[in-house]
């Protein structure tokens, strides 16, 4: 039965043996070949005990504890893909947020950190099921606002507030 | 060490450290009280602020912290049964019935002073026991390195707990892996990175701290909503706490127990990888068992001295563990680990040569701890009720802020949008791996101490002549890894003897 336990350890076996694979990708000079320690001991040493050990975890027979605990995980996995009164998908929620972080990520240099990370904050309120939009606007430009003046001002990082155009444009 | 000590005060008493103690008891409480973000979120989301810093004012922010999250992680376990570790679980055994009660004041003050005593008579600990073992690991070569570092890790996993033990080992071997990415070392050969230019330094540590723990343990609330209960228990919360005061009988019951708790978890902290949860459970069943079959029953109802032993035991265990930190410069927790990380980024390499080369570091770290402790009763104790409205904060605000803070800190320190992306990806892997059960804290240790060990290793081959025989032919080091293999089969076996044992018992008494 493909339990907890054994979703983790086939997922590290997969990832050992796909990280066994990249080892032959590591360059080794012809002198180095014959150094007790190479750049690639470590990593092989590493590979197999990753295989090793999943293996065990996979091949390891079940008590009965195991079970009724994994009938309870299978429980809360299901609760996971089911909506919650009033809060919608947690699961759809969390999976927007990612998408909003890598879109943060896109967005930080061209549109500035004052207006990317003010649409960030707004953005992942909302998506949370915040509906009270004058704090919502309020708390995101406040605290982004005083944390940019923090750093700048009190710290000495310098990030730049504004877009790359607008800045090129008063700048230029 | 007088000369020492004095270094050290001086330093750690200059004003602007002592308002970095109190900066850090108080963000590391704020923090801490949030259910699901514990001590290394805490210290993950200060580091970049402390960049700028000297050494020694960024590790006694970080120290006041680590204290300060803690203490916070008490307060949510007393006030709404939500630890936000676990090394603070038990504190709920008899902080959370307390408070039921209507005695939340009160479980408060004995939760901080008996985490205070701990604290305070740990540091005294650490203050005879740090500068003799560093002196000690003077005498400490590569290959011993090498061996507590194989120890370390197998500590960490084979204290992780009944059928985890596996699992830790698997996510110490994935740290270790994930430590592999990056240019080599000695050889110089780019390994594990794809020909992408933003790997072939590695991948940064204040980044996997942040992004598999911070991040992940943020979404994950999200994942697992409160349900209307702990709601409700979140808004009672702040109605009222009580009085604050103990009587004297209160008093005198309390104080052997911070005795007894506070030895026990200095010494349980100093073992690697045992640490606050285990010494905190240690003292709790410790002392139930001292209690006796009347007082023992108060046990779990809300008893005095089950909630002052874990308390205790806990914050001892704290200013214990920083003992192999300082002097090996080698973590026995992910909590540790990330003070190393913290350390190494400021330039400071802790080791036995820490007390030699910079011993104003050594000195006022141990000396902060202490200050730290007396602000977090000063202070924070009598703000607790205020501090407590985090609790009632919005969660639909508070977590995109805490997105936003570990994001930017790792932004901030190398202005690479690529550390966003690779952030979300790791953010994303750890939480299929929490959902999956997987202790993340061996993963983070692996992580810090892979490159350690692969240098250490490295050397140690080279001074033997490429020879593995230092394993067996030095002494110390094959000791260490002796206790490496005992600490990590014992635990395996004993089970399967009892089983066995249980067969005989039954075969026997089915012949008879």
């Amino acid at each position: 039965m493909l339990t907890r336990d054994r979703i983790g350890a086939l997922l590290m076996l997969a990832f050992s043996i796909g990280y066994g694979v990249m080892i032959f990708r590591i360059p080794l000079l012809p002198f180095q070949m014959n150094d007790a320690f190479t750049a690639r001991s470590m990593p092989q040493a590493l590979a197999i005990l990753g295989c090793v050990l999943s293996l065990v975890v996979l091949f390891k027979p079940m008590s009965e504890n195991d079970r009724t605990e994994n009938a309870r995980w299978r429980d809360a996995m299901k609760r996971l893909s089911r909506p919650i009164a009033g809060q919608g998908f947690p699961l759809m929620r969390v999976i927007v947020l990612c998408v909003l972080m890598v879109l943060y990520g896109l967005t930080v240099r061209p549109f500035g950190f004052l207006i990317s990370t003010s649409l960030f904050l707004i953005a992942g309120m909302l998506v949370l099921g915040e509906r009270r939009l004058l704090m919502v606007l309020l708390s995101s430009v406040g605290i982004v606002v005083f944390f940019w003046v923090l750093m700048t001002q009190f710290l000495g990082v310098y990030i730049a507030p504004l877009p790359e155009i607008l800045a090129d444009m008063i700048g230029g | 060490m007088l000369d020492g000590i004095l270094v050290g005060l001086s330093t750690a008493a200059s004003p602007i450290n002592i308002l970095m103690v109190a900066i850090g008891c108080f963000a590391g409480t704020f923090i801490g009280m949030l259910p699901g973000l514990g001590p290394i979120s805490a210290i993950a989301l200060m580091i970049p602020i402390t960049y700028g810093f000297e050494p020694a004012t960024g590790l006694i922010l970080m120290a006041g912290v680590y204290y300060g999250a803690i203490f916070g992680g008490s307060t949510s376990s007393i006030l709404i049964n939500a630890p936000g570790v676990a090394g603070t679980v038990a504190t709920a055994f008899d902080g959370y019935p307390m408070a039921k009660q209507g005695h939340a004041g009160k479980a408060l003050a004995i939760a901080a002073y008996s985490s205070f005593s701990g604290g305070t008579i740990a540091a005294l600990f650490l203050l005879v026991a740090a500068p003799s073992l560093a002196v000690v690991s003077l005498a400490f070569q590569s290959t011993d390195y090498f061996a507590l570092m194989v120890l370390g890790l197998t500590a960490v996993a084979a204290f992780a707990g009944r059928g985890k033990v596996l699992k830790a080992l698997i996510m110490t071997v994935l740290g270790l892996m994930l430590s592999t990415v990056g240019t080599d070392e000695t050889q110089g050969m780019q390994r594990f990175t794809f020909g992408i230019l933003d790997l072939i330094d590695g991948i940064s540590f204040l980044l996997l701290a942040m992004a598999t723990f911070a991040l992940s343990e943020a979404l994950m609330s999200v994942l697992r909503p409160k349900t209307p209960e702990e709601a409700a228990r979140e808004k009672d919360a702040n109605a009222s706490l009580g009085s604050m005061r103990l009587n004297k009988e209160e008093v005198r019951e309390m104080v052997p127990v911070i005795g007894r708790s506070s030895i026990l978890g200095f010494f349980v902290g100093v073992l690697p990888g045992a640490g606050a949860t285990i010494a905190s459970f240690l003292a709790y069943g410790m002392e139930q068992r001292i209690a006796g079959p009347i007082k023992g029953k108060l046990f779990g109802h809300g008893s005095i001295r089950g909630l002052a032993a874990p308390e205790t035991a806990n914050n001892a265990a704290c200013s214990g563990s920083f003992v192999p930190l300082l002097t090996l410069g080698i973590p026995g927790s992910g909590t540790t680990a990330i003070m190393l990380g913290a350390l190494i980024s400021y330039g400071v390499q802790p080791g036995p040569r820490l007390f030699t080369d910079n011993p104003e570091v050594f000195w006022s770290v141990i000396i902060s701890m202490y200050l730290g402790n007396v602000i977090l009763l000063v202070l924070n104790l009598p703000l607790i009720p205020y501090i407590a409205r985090v609790l009632a904060l919005p969660h639909t605000v508070l977590v995109p802020m805490i997105l936003f803070f570990s994001l930017i800190g790792v932004y901030f320190v190398t202005f690479n949008t690529f550390d966003i992306q690779l952030m979300v990806i790791f953010a994303v892997g750890a939480m299929v791996l929490r959902l999956l059960d997987m202790p993340m804290a061996p993963m983070l240790l692996g992580f810090i101490l892979g490159g350690m060990m692969e240098e250490n290793l490295r050397r140690a081959l080279i001074i033997s002549n490429d020879s593995w025989a230092f394993v067996w032919e030095r002494p110390l080091t094959a000791s260490i890894l002796a206790i490496a293999v005992l600490i990590l089969v014992v635990p395996m076996l004993t089970p399967m003897l009892s089983r066995l044992m249980a067969r005989r018992r039954e075969a026997a008494g089915e012949g008879g």
